[in-house]
């Protein structure tokens, strides 16, 4: 009886809301005024190239021959600097995942609250910091499949570049460079520690500025072969094919990455 | 109580149609003492909360319990001397597969893949069938749903072989079935439409949560040594299990040549719906949840028991072009288990098992 009567309460309130037409609620958020929007889109490349997936025909500075089937990766706490040392985080989503095979994923509206002003740079996470990487805080696909394993650290792959490589002739590998929490292990192989491998990536040329209810798209490039390069001349024979257990390797992966991502443009 | 809540509902939309829209004759039908009783899917922790549910056909504690009689009726292809039912092949102790491998259908017709079992189906967007060919993507508006599937199972000549009319007239004329149409879809008048949706509502609840890993997860039962070490080998890169049978679903729903074979003759694999050359010999990973009960395994059932399929992903991998990226070691024949690290990972298998959702009462035969 309790029940029904709150019920009744409820409808007749619903009555009155969507009858009474002189008194508009009002906005629950008023918006600011003086803001613009942005939309990150991410590409893909292999040296200033678009990357041409399954198809071996790229190679390393090691010299290993190598193709790319598959790129998925999480970016997220992107800050945008002023000039006068304050900044804007971009807060309505803090992690955004990207997948080369998933279009929607390639465009990321981060919204209509962009302070207007003029901005010196933009930074971001690669991965995501081990404070905020929590095991199942994703139940969905596409993230979902990203899920690092709980011995190993938890969390999410910060990245998983899969891919096949030339390991002689006539002996095509696999390769998995996956990214995520590093382990310490001790002399037995049992794992003692976790390492937080998410890294600071600072985009060079990213300065922009943005005026009131302008959509500013700017386009952040991951080039592939910078993950081998340098400073870590990367050769799958000896950084290894899989290497979510090796954190030398990770260690190695994430100093590469570091200058992997540049700005295609800013319109 | 619940009958006067509902006229009361009704009372209130009257109402609620008669002071807003004035100039609008009153409606004469509005919400009616017998509409359905909607059913909210209860999403077990850690599960997707994306739903594969499409929005025309809500599910309803009616239409869920028509959905079950009309599964387990072998009067459901209006053909007296068959007798066949979805049931037939698809058996709750074996987590709705058959357990044997192929399915015969009603002429005796082998199906082209082995069966699959019906297990946390509405958790499930990417596409169903080995190959994943139905699915919302599927330029054919025939084949993207639970519903549909239920059409070609109906009608497929190697499963039940018959046709909507025969189909909705046998359930018409069986006298306890019009008056539940009438309560799940408002009308006793039976059509295909409403049996595939009632059917399609029923697998939608068939939800697997409960096995004695969900347990240790939820901290109500502990693993063995054994089973522990199972868990690890399937979650590093020792094994590798996860990257394709992760998360809570136990599978990625996702499409991966898992290096079986090395030459790829198969109409009805991956390739065949998506075209990209890269999917030839590529099939859905499918859920290792009760996986003990679905053997023979793999699409063609070619290994009996989860020793073979440990040994192929220990030893027996073959290489090919398309083997996907995430099979690690080809070239070394796979993961090269030892025989305790194969017992532990069979060990961690039937972790898996959830005897629960086998015997769950409202998933059983009714009659
Ligand atoms: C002759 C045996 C047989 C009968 C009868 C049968 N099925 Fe199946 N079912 C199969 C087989 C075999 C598959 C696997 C099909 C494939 O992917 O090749 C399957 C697959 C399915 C799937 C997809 C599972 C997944 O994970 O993708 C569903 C759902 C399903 N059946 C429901 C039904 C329903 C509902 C009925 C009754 C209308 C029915 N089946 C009747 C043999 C049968
Ligand atoms: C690259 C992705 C991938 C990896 C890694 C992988 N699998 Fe599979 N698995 C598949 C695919 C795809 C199928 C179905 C293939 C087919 O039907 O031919 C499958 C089928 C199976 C089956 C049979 C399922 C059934 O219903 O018939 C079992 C059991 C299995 N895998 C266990 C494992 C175990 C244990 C591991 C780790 C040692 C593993 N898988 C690693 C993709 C993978």
């Amino acid at each position: 009886m309790k029940n029904l009567s709150i019920i009744s309460l409820f409808f007749i309130g619903l009555l009155f809301a969507s009858c009474d037409k002189e008194t508009p609620l009002p906005d629950p958020q008023p918006q600011p005024s003086n803001t613009g929007s942005i939309v990150f889109k991410f590409a893909h490349n292999v040296n200033g190239l678009a990357l041409v997936k399954d198809s071996m025909m790229y190679t390393n500075t090691a010299g290993n021959k190598y193709e790319i089937n598959e790129i998925k990766y999480f970016i997220s706490d992107v800050i945008l600097h002023n000039a006068n040392g304050t900044y804007y985080s971009i807060s309505n989503t803090d992690k955004h995942y990207v997948d080369n095979d998933i279009a929607s994923t390639l465009t990321w509206n981060v919204g209509d609250n962009i302070p207007e002003g003029s901005y010196d740079s933009i930074t971001f996470t690669f991965g995501i910091t081990m404070a905020k990487n929590i095991s199942n805080m994703f139940v969905n696909a596409p993230e979902i499949y990203m899920a690092w394993p709980e011995p190993l650290g938890g969390g999410y792959h910060y990245l998983m570049m899969n891919g096949k490589w030339e390991k002689a002739v006539d002996t095509i590998n696999n390769f998995n460079f996956h990214i995520g929490i590093g382990q310490t292990y001790d002399g037995l192989g049992n794992i003692i520690g976790f390492v937080d491998n998410a890294f600071k990536v600072k985009l060079p040329a990213s300065a922009f500025s943005i005026s009131t209810s302008q959509t500013r798209v700017i386009q952040i490039v991951m080039n592939i072969e910078s993950w081998f390069n340098s400073p870590i001349v990367w050769d799958f024979n000896i950084q290894g094919e899989n290497i979510m257990q090796s954190q030398s390797a990770m260690s190695d992966a994430c100093k590469n990455g570091a200058d992997a991502f540049s700005i295609g443009y800013i319109n | 109580m619940k009958l006067f809540k509902y006229s009361f509902l009704s009372l209130v939309l009257c109402l609620a149609i008669v002071s807003c829209k004035k100039d609008e004759p009153i409606p004469t039908t509005t919400v009616t003492n017998d509409g359905p009783t909607p059913y909210v899917i209860q999403i077990p922790k850690f599960f997707p909360t994306i739903l594969n549910i499409p929005a025309d056909n809500p599910m309803t504690v009616e239409g869920i319990e028509l959905g079950r009689y009309l599964f387990y009726d072998g009067r459901l292809t209006g053909k007296v001397d068959t007798l066949m039912s979805c049931a037939t092949c698809h058996h709750i102790d074996k987590s709705f597969e058959n357990g044997i491998g192929y399915g015969y259908g009603v002429t005796g017709i082998q199906t082209p893949h082995v069966m699959l079992p019906m297990i946390n189906l509405v958790f499930n967007s990417s596409g169903y069938f080995w190959n994943g060919k139905i699915s919302a993507s599927n330029p054919n508006e025939h084949n993207r749903t639970l519903e549909d599937v239920v059409y070609l199972g109906l009608t497929a000549p190697h499963e039940l072989h018959s046709d909507s009319v025969s189909c909705k007239n046998a359930i018409q004329n069986i006298p306890m079935y019009p008056p539940m149409f009438k309560k799940a879809f408002g009308s006793d008048v039976v059509t295909f439409k409403n049996i595939a949706k009632a059917i399609a509502q029923f697998v939608r609840t068939l939800i697997s949560a409960d096995s004695k890993f969900d347990r240790y997860l939820r901290g109500e039962a502990q693993l063995n040594a054994s089973e522990l070490k199972g868990y690890m080998i399937f979650n590093t890169e020792k094994g590798d299990c996860f990257h394709c049978h992760g998360t809570v679903l136990f599978t990625t729903n996702q499409f991966y040549n898992n290096a079986t074979d090395s030459v790829f003759n198969d109409p009805r694999d991956r390739f065949a719906i998506t075209g990209d050359p890269k999917d030839h010999g590529a099939y859905k990973a499918t859920t290792l949840r009760n996986i003990e009960l679905t053997g023979p395994y793999m699409r063609d059932g070619r290994f009996a028991t989860l020793d073979q399929v440990i040994n192929h992903y220990s030893e027996g991998l073959v290489w090919s072009p398309y083997v996907h990226p995430l099979m690690k070691k080809i070239n070394d024949g796979g993961i090269q288990l030892t025989p305790t690290e194969k017992a532990d990972l069979k060990a961690f298998l039937h972790t898996l098992m959830d005897s629960t959702f086998i015997t769950n009462p409202a998933f059983k035969n009714p009659f």
